[in-house]
């Protein structure tokens, strides 16, 4: 193992890092977003809006991630619709993760027992008042963890994006190998940054674990 | 049609999928029990190594690990081809997501259940076969099935360092009429790829229901789907 180029590839490196979190962290705050949206559709909407959700995340959680990124960067282009090398990445990041969050978010609702609803007819409140605060509470400690988790693999899937040729943290490690054949440095080097960026974002997921469930937490 | 024309070609890639899947299978069922065993031996030692190891595979991306073997191990004299070198690879993940699920399974077995093996001079292995893991399999199958389907999607990765399976005969068949007709047929290609996994990972989960079914026959009644953890989303994705 030669630290020196391990040193010497660091500033390449550490600009995929960043490629790698931009894609992340664009990709994870749009799913969130489409995922309680359509967690919502597939609890509540219409009957044919349920099952266009119910199809889209049963297609994406039955077909690899890999084809449905060169479906949207290779396949859509020949359609005469063209993304660039990073949108088309957000783009097939966020669909498979928002698969993933609806049935987050949706178990996370269906946690919330029927007589809760009751309860909050009894107390009066308004359609968005329960909604709002009583259900979200409940079901968003329900949703969490595995919501973080998603977090976590849409994070870990970026890893995919170098086979379209996104410089990320992958891509910048194997085309460093082409040149200089110095493997071992280089997987060692991203395993670590990648073992490093998962253990960071497990750790907020139990900070926010924790804290959601301070009430609950023996005194 | 393309894919008609192109029938031959793709069905040896089809085969290839199927094999690699299968080998996918088999070698992550081996590695989770391994280190499902290894989880749970009495040396300290191993079971912190094993589980440095298992978390450092569920940790770091699979696209990652498949490289690694690829581009690593002939620096350590194994020199593997792609076929076997992301078998091994893409197994070693399937185990440790496979381990995970195993111990979970065994764990769901209330405790009273072995110690009434034990009652009845039921020990090792007849206690494990004949009493625990019957009733841990209705707790293992969903979460296994599904991890079935992230083996068969992660074979697609073989393609990524040259595994002549079905996604990289889909790539092949589109580099050569673009270059010999011009205008790519990507979109057909890929569209008929997942189409076809899809269908594929179909086909695993219908299997895996009717194989849960062996299992949970005895449970009838309307408790059945209450007192299994029926939505097991997401255990392993891939």
């Amino acid at each position: 193992m030669d630290f020196n180029y391990i040193l010497g590839a660091l500033p390449d490196l550490m600009k995929g890092l960043k490629m790698t979190l931009m894609v992340s962290a664009l990709s994870i705050s749009l799913s969130l977003v489409l995922g309680a949206l359509g967690a919502a559709l597939r609890t509540s909407g219409h009957a044919l809006l349920r099952q266009l959700v119910v199809g889209y995340v049963e297609f994406i959680r039955g077909t690899p991630l890999l084809v449905q990124i060169f479906f949207i960067f290779f396949g859509l282009p020949s359609l005469g619709i063209r993304f660039s090398v990073f949108w088309s990445g957000v783009i097939a990041l966020t669909l498979w993760a928002t698969a993933f969050q609806i049935e987050n978010v949706r178990a996370g609702l269906a946690s919330v027992q029927s007589g809760i609803r009751d309860a909050s007819v009894a107390l009066g409140l308004k359609r968005w008042q329960h909604a709002i605060l009583v259900v979200l509470p409940i079901a968003a400690r329900a949703a969490l963890p595995p919501a973080m988790n998603t977090v976590v693999s849409t994070f870990k899937n970026s890893a995919y994006l170098q086979t379209t040729g996104l410089v990320e943290l992958t891509f910048v490690a194997v085309d460093r190998i082409a040149y200089d054949f110095r493997a071992v440095e280089m997987f060692a080097t991203i395993c670590v940054i990648y073992l490093f960026c998962v253990f960071v974002l497990a750790g907020l997921a139990k900070l926010v674990e924790h804290r959601l469930n301070r009430p609950f937490a023996e005194r | 049609m393309l894919l008609l024309e192109f029938r031959n070609f793709l069905l040896a890639g089809f085969v290839n999928t199927l094999l690699l899947s299968l080998v996918l299978t088999a070698g992550a069922t081996l590695c989770a029990i391994l280190f499902a065993a290894a989880l749970s031996a009495r040396s300290r030692v191993v079971t912190g190594l094993v589980y440095g190891l298992v978390e450092c595979l569920r940790d770091i991306p699979l696209m990652v690990t498949v490289l690694l073997a690829y581009f690593v191990l002939p620096k350590a004299g194994i020199s593997l081809n792609p076929f076997w070198s992301s078998a091994l690879s893409i197994s070693l993940w399937g185990g440790a997501n496979g381990a995970h699920i195993i111990r979970a399974g065994l764990t769901s077995v209330p405790k009273g259940q072995r110690e009434a093996a034990d009652a009845f001079g039921l020990r090792g292995w007849r206690k494990l076969v004949l009493v625990v893991l019957p009733q841990a399999m209705p707790v293992i199958i969903p979460p296994y099935v599904s991890l079935v389907t992230s083996l068969v999607q992660a074979s697609s990765l073989g393609a990524v360092i040259g595994v002549e399976e079905v996604f990289r005969a889909g790539q092949v068949i589109i580099e050569q009429t673009t270059l010999t007709r011009g205008g790519s047929p990507a979109y057909l290609v890929y569209g008929f790829l997942l189409v076809f996994y899809f269908v594929l990972c179909w086909l695993i989960s219908l299997a895996g229901r009717s194989c849960e079914q062996h299992f949970t026959r005895h449970l009838t009644g309307a408790d059945e789907t209450s007192a299994l953890p029926r939505d097991t989303t997401q255990v392993v994705p891939a």
